[in-house]
């Protein structure tokens, strides 16, 4: 089983990991005590799941190149963009 | 010019054209006759016997003998029925029935054209007075008008055989090396981390791909590069934009972009040119990250197209394509919810069945004051796990929301459940007699204050105590305390 905290997983590496415990829960033959560690991971991993898909705010960055050729990377905020839609064709 | 005149006739005329009727033979405006005399059908006329005009072997003929005889010899061959004419168009009438007459012009001479509506319709283009065009049609001759005319199914700037003559040669070369081969389109990622879009900063474009990501699949990130979509600097801009997003790396989390989108919103051809330029498509082959690309409307095609991993319709599209769906993972989700809460319900009764295999050993090889101990210890496990389980579903409960409200009521009766099943297999034991014990050659040793005693350094040399047998009992004197056995 993976581990470390849910909350830095991805929501991929939360989903494939959930599956792997209704896996493993689903093969069973493990003490009870593990039953329950798995089963609250689980629900633990489907959390931070439901959590990702319910509140996610797509995150959205405008590549500025510098004088010398490096690459930065500036916020580009839903306004923004709506701004420049609005006031151009 | 004297050509003028007629336009404004037919502009006179205008109000009172039925405004219906499929294309067809609508009287043009550089017809010179008001209204069809036509004769009747088919056959020259006799020359009239007083006539003057007489000569040898020929006849007089009724204008529309002369009319349908030259379209006859237009429409006997190929050469009208297909053509391809260019020139610059003169004055532009469009009817109340939306068909549009206009002359096409060179330098010498002026060629009337009709665009029909159904065709017009169709076209992105449409003529302008002063504009160098294309036009494609079939020569026919308008039998009411005696003129004939260029019956237009399609318009295009001029230059647009060269661009289309261009496009075809860069296509069939870029082919020929292989840039186009279906083995060389990559998949893209199921749901990528950082999606690299190429394209204009302002204008609906962006704001159409952010928005079909922020509904679809917010739980990504988008990295745009800027870069101009029209005009000659677009190709350089192009290239410069996504080799800027091949080498880009987040600096906060090294995340660098998994796939990439190059849009452009819709235009003419000439708004699209970019998108079939050479060193834009030698980009989008060569690109180390998969590319999508949404350039124009659904019928448009630019070369970029067929060198992209994957070619979607619109811009909208192709942000549709990159991600997954949010309700196809909220689906998934709860599929794999359900599996998880069944399963632990099954592993719980996994659970209970040992327990009750090692209560039956139990019970069987040890007295019941262990025994006793024993239960109560095992109770109080179950009832930890249980009440860990119980808390845990407390806080679950609101979480997994209401399709889970069952979960906690089935898992907490299933335990209830074990515990009474448990405590009355205990209590059961509890009532065998110790004493059925001594049966089997046991013995009860207690101190002089009731103690039973477990341990020889309970006591002391010299205590007296009470042993109890399987029958009767004996009152012992303590010779020698061996501790260490």
């Amino acid at each position: 089983m993976a581990n470390g905290p849910v909350e830095t997983l991805t929501f991929d590496a939360a989903l494939a990991e959930l599956g792997e415990v209704v896996a493993r829960l689903e093969a069973g033959g493990m003490p009870l005590e593990e039953s329950i560690a798995l089963y609250e991971r689980g629900v633990a991993l489907h959390a931070r799941c439901a959590h990702l898909l319910d509140d996610a705010e797509l995150r959205v960055q405008r590549l500025v190149e510098e004088a010398g050729g490096a690459l930065r990377a500036i916020d580009l905020r839903p306004d923004d963009v709506d701004d420049e839609a609005g006031t151009s064709a | 010019m004297t050509d003028e005149r007629p336009w404004e006739r037919w502009l006179r005329r205008e109000p009172g054209t039925p405004d219906a009727g499929p294309p067809g033979p609508e009287p043009p405006p550089w017809g010179q006759s008001a209204g069809p005399a036509v004769p009747a059908p088919g056959r020259p006329t006799a020359v009239p016997s007083g006539s003057n005009r007489s000569a040898p072997g020929s006849r007089i003929w009724t204008v529309g003998d002369v009319t349908r005889a030259v379209r006859d010899v237009l429409r006997a061959g190929d050469t009208f029925r297909d053509l391809w004419v260019e020139g610059e168009v003169g004055q532009v009438t469009v009817s109340a029935a939306g068909h549009c007459y206009f002359a096409l012009r060179d330098g010498r001479s002026q060629l009337a054209c009709v665009f029909f509506r159904a065709q017009r319709a169709s076209s992105p283009f449409e003529a302008r007075t002063g504009l160098r065009v294309v036009a494609h049609g079939r020569l026919d001759v308008y039998e009411a008008g005696g003129t004939y005319q260029l019956y237009v199914d399609s318009l295009q700037p001029a230059g647009f055989g060269d661009l289309a003559l261009q496009f075809e040669a860069l296509k069939a070369k870029l082919l020929a090396e292989g840039l186009f081969d279906a083995a060389r389109r990559r998949p893209l990622p199921r749901s990528p981390r950082l999606i690299g879009v190429a394209t204009s900063p302002s204008g609906a474009v962006l704001h159409d791909i952010l928005h079909v990501l922020r509904r679809r699949w917010p739980l990504t990130s988008v990295v745009l590069a800027p870069c101009q979509v029209q005009g000659d600097a677009a190709p350089a801009s192009i290239v410069a934009a996504l080799g800027r997003l091949a080498r880009w790396q987040d600096p906060l989390d090294g995340t660098v972009p998994d796939v990439l989108i190059l849009a452009r919103g819709g235009g003419s051809p000439q708004d699209l040119w970019a998108f079939n330029d050479e060193r834009v498509v030698r980009a989008v082959a060569a690109s180390p990250i998969p590319v999508v690309t949404g350039v124009g409307h659904e019928t448009d095609v630019t070369l970029v197209d067929f060198a992209a991993d994957v070619r979607a319709p619109t811009p909208s599209a192709a942000a549709e394509l990159v991600v997954p769906s949010r309700q196809e993972a909220a689906a998934a989700l709860a599929a794999l919810r359900g599996r998880l809460v069944a399963s632990t319900e099954r592993a719980l009764g996994a659970g209970r069945a040992a327990l009750e295999v090692e209560r039956r050993a139990l019970a069987r090889v040890h007295p019941a004051t262990v025994l006793a101990g024993e239960r109560q210890r095992t109770a109080e496990l179950l009832d930890r796990a249980g009440r860990a389980i119980e808390r845990r579903l407390a806080g679950d409960r609101d979480r997994l929301g209401r399709a889970a409200d069952r979960l906690p009521l089935l898992v907490t009766g299933r335990l209830a459940a074990a515990r009474a099943e448990l405590g009355a297999a205990a209590a059961g034991l509890a009532a065998l007699s110790p004493y059925a014990t001594l049966e089997r050659g046991y013995a009860i040793v207690r101190a002089p204050d009731g103690r039973v005693l477990v341990e020889a350094r309970a006591t002391a040399v010299g205590e007296q105590l009470d042993v109890r047998l399987a029958r009767g009992a004996l009152d012992a004197i303590v010779a020698n305390v061996r501790d260490s056995e």
